[in-house]
């Protein structure tokens, strides 16, 4: 399946932008666009995480389809929790393990959530201590 | 009886730390767990602090095998931010240090690979080759390791003497015809310790997000120099070799045929190089915005997501580096394999720790 295809089938309002294609979603809507893109073959890429305005996370998740990015974007408001997409694609585990190192992201759905990069002493959030520095 | 044995994070033959813990049953392995993090070093914090000219020597250090890959994708996506036009011959020398950096790349994983299956001789007719690809990228650069080629809008310098690298390409190409490629597809012992070994299902490759070499090997045909053609890929002629096996013996295979066609890749960079400027000007910053840009890196696409604020210092910088998704896969490759295979099955991946942990 092609990107454009695919894109059809999940539906949406898909903006180009940056280097990719997104849509943006609701934290309710993660897995279910994450199943259809396993279903139409769609190679994981990446989790990346940047704080938004007023506490709130931008959350975003890539594929790559043929060469095409296709990008989802989830805005997290302070103290929610996002659900993991590990269990649809195994490749999303470090990932997902990883944004709780830098961002102190909870994936709910998950048995746990070991750091990757830090000791399991180590507070998580490493890259929202370094904003509040810089502000 | 199951028993799980650990393995690591400090390896006798290996420099980089990672941890292995395989399970297994009798001699069979029934699964595995890793465990990395050990060489952190907080590139994408350490990012956020310093400003952009600092941060194209930093990421540079991502890994010490494929350094230009980094510096140059940074660069990419900072030139997409600020919409900056890279000249035409600028291009080209990205494209020719990129392919020399995926041979030296390529060469190293053989010759580890060779030392692993037991075959010295090999190992040591590997290295020869890969010290031809050092020094061309010494000639150029004045550097083995780190180049430092790439500057925001081209790269810092021309490659003076392509006609020393023509005849270094000519003959890492020719020993990799005549005997590499025989050698490892045809003894006995190569064949023995890589065929139906370490297999990696196509459904796994995609699923666990297998990159590169790693990917095709399992029949995953992709390659974003083909696909998303970035640079001057788009103007050259080049196959992507792709194996269906998905064993180590496959993924031997395609690197074996990749370093050929990286040779074509250079010949073709280096006799249709354009005249011209190297680069757009003296740049410290870009305007505010955000952009994705990936690249084929020697293991396969390395990930960069960048945000401006407009300052002279990113905002935000992700680097996802292939063999952060490719050796997650090796949990899959070892199940109902022998332990004694654990090892070489890890090392087909040729994963870089260094990369993985930033």
């Amino acid at each position: 399946m092609d990107a454009g295809t695919l894109r059809r089938k999940i539906g949406g309002k898909w903006s180009g932008r940056g280097g990719s294609w997104w849509l943006l979603v609701t934290i309710g809507q993660v897995r279910g666009v994450a199943r259809q893109m396993l279903n139409g073959e769609a190679r994981f890429a990446a989790v990346v995480a940047a704080p938004a305005d007023a506490g709130a996370l931008r959350v975003m998740w890539h594929w790559d389809v043929r060469g095409t990015l296709l990008s989802l974007e989830s805005i997290l408001p302070p103290g929610s929790f996002m659900p993991t997409i590990a269990d649809i694609y195994p490749g999303a585990d470090w990932a997902e393990r990883e944004t709780r190192d830098y961002f102190a992201v909870t994936f709910e759905g998950r048995e746990s959530t070991p750091p990757l990069m830090l000791r399991a002493s180590d507070a998580p959030g490493i890259l929202l201590a370094s904003k509040r520095a810089r502000a | 009886m199951s028993y799980r044995i650990p393995i690591g994070p400090y390896h006798l033959a290996l420099e980089e730390p990672y941890k292995i813990e395989v399970e297994c049953e009798g001699e069979t392995v029934v699964g595995a767990s890793l465990k990395v993090g050990f060489n952190f070093r907080g590139i994408e914090w350490l990012a956020q602090h310093k400003n952009i000219t600092k941060t194209i020597a930093l990421v540079e250090r991502v890994c010490g095998i494929c350094s230009n890959v980094h510096s140059m994708t940074f660069c990419m996506a900072l030139e997409r931010i600020g919409e900056i036009e890279v000249p035409e011959k600028a291009k080209y020398v990205r494209v020719a240090i990129a392919e020399l950096e995926r041979l030296h790349s390529h060469l190293l994983w053989a010759g580890v690979a060779a030392e692993l299956v037991g075959f010295q001789t090999l190992f040591m007719h590997v290295f020869r080759l890969r010290e031809i690809v050092m020094d061309a990228l010494e000639a150029i650069s004045g550097n083995r390791v780190n180049y430092s080629m790439n500057r925001i809008g081209g790269v810092n310098r021309a490659i003076e003497r392509p006609d020393r690298v023509l005849e270094a390409v000519a003959e890492i190409r020719r020993v990799v015809t005549e005997s590499v490629i025989p050698v490892f597809t045809t003894d006995r012992t190569v064949a023995a310790r890589c065929t139906g070994v370490g297999i990696l299902r196509r459904a796994d490759a995609i699923a666990l997000g297998a990159v590169g070499p790693v990917a095709r090997a399992s029949g995953v045909d992709v390659d974003l120099r083909r696909d998303h053609p970035y640079l001057a890929y788009g103007d050259l002629d080049f196959k992507v070799p792709v194996q269906a096996g998905g064993d180590v013996l496959a993924r031997v295979v395609v690197r074996a045929l990749e370093m050929l066609e990286s040779c074509r890749m250079i010949e073709q960079a280096i006799e249709r190089m354009p005249a011209g400027p190297l680069h757009a000007g003296d740049i410290y910053a870009v305007p505010p915005g955000e952009a994705i840009v990936r690249a084929e890196a020697p293991r396969g696409e390395v990930f960069y997501y960048v945000e401006s604020d407009g300052s002279d210092t990113v905002a935000r910088l992700k680097i996802r580096t292939p063999t952060f998704l490719n050796i997650p896969t090796v949990q899959a490759m070892v199940k109902g394999n022998a332990f004694a295979d654990v090892p070489l099955i890890q090392a087909s991946v040729d994963p870089c720790y260094s990369c993985t942990d930033r």
